[in-house]
């Protein structure tokens, strides 16, 4: 037999569940533009019908439904579009890093424009052009002088502005290391959360957003793998369990969050600035390798991302040099490494050919570039020499006490596009310079082909910066785009299911009221005939 | 596909964003009328930009070489030219005195005025351009003829040629050395002088005085030979202006092909761009407006 009370049992249990589910499409819609936020869903499911077989069954025709119950409030999320979603995240940071270096220095070189170094080059020259015409004047002199104070200039306004984009990056690794070692902290804080609460059959979807938009912003700065583990107790089967987060250093797993435990990134030779214990900033010769944790994670086998991006901007370490120096190479330490080549090149160059000739005054080997002591750093330290402050020892002449002229004037006027792969390049007038005895930095073009071809190799890394940052950008994009189909809310959906709640919860409701008329016949209106 | 009001409006936000994007690029290159602005714009038009420009650069280096070029020949040929005329002067003068029926005064007279004319002779040796002693070498600073405190001329024997570079590699001289304008050694000074102290000799014969003309007759010549070879050097020097001249026009035009933008193709992009914009302006604001809250009652 049936109780009198089960129609009434089983309309309340359809309100209170029609209840939890207009609750939660409320959620939904004041979530609906929460960064990170997924829609939730009420499992409804049927209570248990009755009877349940056994042998004191009773005998009814078949097997009574109980009503409803609100068994679990889940996310709608797929797991794998988040894989998709953080590789491609770590992909767009490590090309938005890399173009954003690229794009610093283009707007450092200026080229092709009419202020950079080709163009101060392109001016030397041409004064250089009017001095072999008017040797003996000493407005042509002075122009010569000044030019070549602008050559000079622009060398070192070119590598102190590079140096100082370079140390910015290297603030910014500074604040990426700072961020990333935040992000682990949070996460394995909601690990820890997450573990407390999971065991007692609950799901904390609030929590498992908050720490997936996590791992989504810890993607951007470097390629991680997420596995997940169960923490056991009275968990729900879909209940997401702790998240352990690892880099892959070749083949092993590197830990940065496993459990209830965070890592934290430092570099081993970097130092301290902000003071809290962890050497975050990058060390000024370059990034040998990463500690995270304990482990030691080499530069070149560090995954993509923005880190990474930054650090091949900033300068790593390839090995060691003969004197045991480490080779740093990077997109700013590479071209700071060429300028100070061309500087030196040049400035040697120059020198050689001036030394030959002869000043207003019969005199000569005079040097016209000073500060050249060696290859590294000749871009900064590149000057004019004390003698050029005498306009007249400047050597336009090929031959002592020839005022008119102005042969040497041309010989060092041709010095920026000498073939740098002869051993002896000669001159006008007898003079030549022996390349071989000078051991320059460069050995093949000439000063201004080299020149050109790093601006040419610039624009080429730019453009490949520019086009992977657009299509990971755009695969990015597309992942979110189906990520945000399965997961955003959508406000007419929620709009169609408050109605269908509401319209489930005013019938449970009249459901009630009929079974309350039923009640009052059998209470009210039974045993009572005849009267 | 499922699709959300968040969607929307991101989808939204991102294709207007491109679209600035564009409206910007196109902005650029109307406002600077160059299609790049930065190497990785294009790469190849950003590294033969360099090299039309530094090309650019030395051709019209090149063409202000020019003006200096024909600034010395011109002047030299013009010199030479008055230099010709006081020779044949004196050329007529002697022809003129060779005369046995001349007095000795009138060959005083003639002898003075062959003097007066053999200074003016020094005095073109001695002209400046400038600054510049255009018939000393390359020792422009000095006078080429020095009239000696015992009344004889001197030239000097600098023979350094002046080269302008007028092409890459390609060096012309442009001077006339002293010894080869007005003889070697003091040549065409020292025989002047010596006619005129013949003329100032009464025992001068006529016969004495014609064989002078055969001096004056090959100065003349060697006069007429330094500013033949100055014409055949302008000449070159012209051919070479209109090389160049043509190879200024070749430079601006790679240069403009390389890096101009073709005016009408980006106002053409430009447009149509705004139109792109202005629709998903629109489409945005009718899209992302309503939903079934408004019509839900």
């Amino acid at each position: 037999m049936l109780s009198t009370f089960h129609g009434l049992e089983a309309a309340r249990r359809g309100m209170m569940a029609q209840q939890a589910a207009l609750y939660t499409t409320g959620h939904n819609i004041a979530n609906a533009n929460t960064e990170g936020y997924t829609r939730q869903r009420v499992q409804l499911r049927p209570t248990p019908p009755f009877p349940t077989p056994g042998l004191n069954r009773p005998s009814i025709p078949g097997q009574m439904g109980t009503g409803v119950e609100a068994s679990s409030v889940e996310r709608v999320r797929e797991y794998f579009l988040d894989v998709q979603y953080r590789g491609e995240n770590s992909k767009l940071g490590y090309w938005e890093a890399r173009a954003d270096a690229v794009a610093k220095m283009e707007d450092i070189m200026n080229e092709p424009s009419d202020s950079g170094l080709a163009k101060t080059m392109d001016q030397f020259w041409q004064a250089l052009q009017d001095l072999s015409t008017h040797p003996e004047n000493e407005g042509a002199r002075s122009v010569v002088r000044q030019r070549g104070l602008a050559v000079v200039e622009t060398f070192h306004y070119l590598s102190n502005s590079l140096t100082q984009i370079r140390d910015d990056i290297g603030s910014q690794i500074g604040v990426a290391v700072t961020e990333i070692n935040s992000l682990l902290n949070q996460i394995r804080a909601l690990n820890e959360r997450i573990a407390e609460i999971e065991p007692n059959g609950y799901l904390p979807n609030d929590l498992y957003d908050e720490r997936d938009r996590l791992i989504d912003q810890l993607s951007q700065f470097v390629d991680i793998q997420v596995e997940k583990h169960p923490v056991g107790g009275n968990s729900l089967p879909a209940a997401e369990g702790t998240y352990d987060v690892y880099v892959l250093n070749g083949n092993n797993k590197v830990y940065l969050v496993q459990g209830r435990n965070a890592a934290s990134v430092s570099f081993p030779d970097g130092s301290d600035v902000d003071g809290d214990g962890g050497k975050e900033m990058p060390p000024a010769s370059g990034v040998n390798a990463l500690d995270i944790g304990g482990t030691t994670v080499f530069f070149s086998s560090l995954p993509n991302g923005k880190l990474r991006g930054l650090i091949e901007g900033y300068g790593y370490q390839t090995g060691t040099d003969a004197s045991g120096q480490p080779i740093v190479k990077g997109l700013y330490p590479d071209m700071l490494a060429n300028l100070d080549k061309l500087a030196y090149t040049f400035g040697t160059l120059f020198n050689a050919v001036h030394q030959q000739g002869y000043g207003l005054n019969g005199s000569t080997n005079h040097l016209f570039f000073a500060g050249l002591g060696g290859v590294n750093g000749a871009a900064k330290t590149i000057t004019l020499a004390a003698d050029i402050d005498d306009l007249a020892n400047i050597a336009a002449a090929t031959k002592s006490g020839e005022t008119g002229n102005g042969n040497n004037a041309i010989n060092l006027a041709n010095v920026r596009s000498l073939l740098l792969s002869n051993a002896t390049v000669s001159l006008q007038d007898g003079i030549s310079v022996d390349l071989a005895s000078l051991s320059l930095p460069l050995s093949s073009g000439t000063v201004e082909t080299n020149y050109q071809g790093w601006i040419g190799q610039l624009g080429v890394d730019g453009e490949q910066a520019n086009r992977m940052k657009s299509n990971s950008e755009t695969l990015r994009q597309s992942v979110e785009e189906k990520r945000q189909s399965v997961s955003s809310v959508s406000l007419d959906e929620e709009m169609m299911n408050m109605i269908k709640y509401q319209h489930a919860y005013n019938a449970a409701a009249r459901q009630i009221t009929v079974i309350d008329e039923m009640l009052d016949k059998i209470i009210n209106g039974m045993g009572v005939v005849g009267r | 596909m499922r699709i959300t009001q968040s969607m929307l409006a991101n989808n939204m936000l991102k294709q207007i964003s491109r679209s600035y994007e564009n409206l910007d690029k196109y902005q650029t290159q109307l406002s600077t009328g160059k299609k790049i602005t930065r190497p990785s714009d294009d790469p190849v038009v950003a590294m033969k930009g360099i090299a039309y420009r530094s090309n650019l650069a030395e051709v019209e280096q090149f063409k202000r070489n020019f003006s200096e070029a024909y600034n010395w020949v011109e002047n030299s040929d013009s010199a030479l030219d008055k230099a010709t005329q006081a020779l044949q002067r004196i050329r007529e003068l002697t022809v003129q005195a060779s005369n046995d029926t001349y007095e000795e005064t009138q060959r005083q007279a003639i002898a003075k005025e062959v003097r007066q004319l053999t200074e003016h002779l020094a005095t073109i040796a001695n002209t400046k351009v400038g600054d510049k002693y255009i018939f000393n070498g390359a020792k422009t600073t000095e006078p080429p003829v020095t009239v000696n405190p015992d009344g004889t001329i001197s030239v000097s024997t600098n023979s350094q040629q002046l080269n302008i570079e007028l092409a890459k590699g390609i060096y012309i001289p442009v001077n006339i050395p002293p010894s080869t304008a007005f003889g070697a050694g003091n040549g065409l000074f020292s025989d002047l002088q010596n006619l005129a102290a013949s003329l100032e000799n009464p025992s001068t014969t006529g016969n004495d005085l014609t064989g002078y003309l055969d001096k004056l007759d090959s100065h003349l010549t060697n006069l007429l030979g330094v500013r033949a070879e100055l014409g055949a050097r302008m000449n070159r020097i012209e051919l070479m202006e209109d090389r160049i001249d043509s190879q200024q026009v070749i430079a601006e035009k790679m240069l403009s092909d390389n890096e101009d933008v073709d005016l009408e193709k980006v106002i053409t992009d430009l447009k149509t761009q705004e139109s792109v914009h202005r629709a998903a302006l629109a489409v945005g604001a009718r899209v992302i407006q309503p939903t079934l809250v408004d019509f839900l009652r």
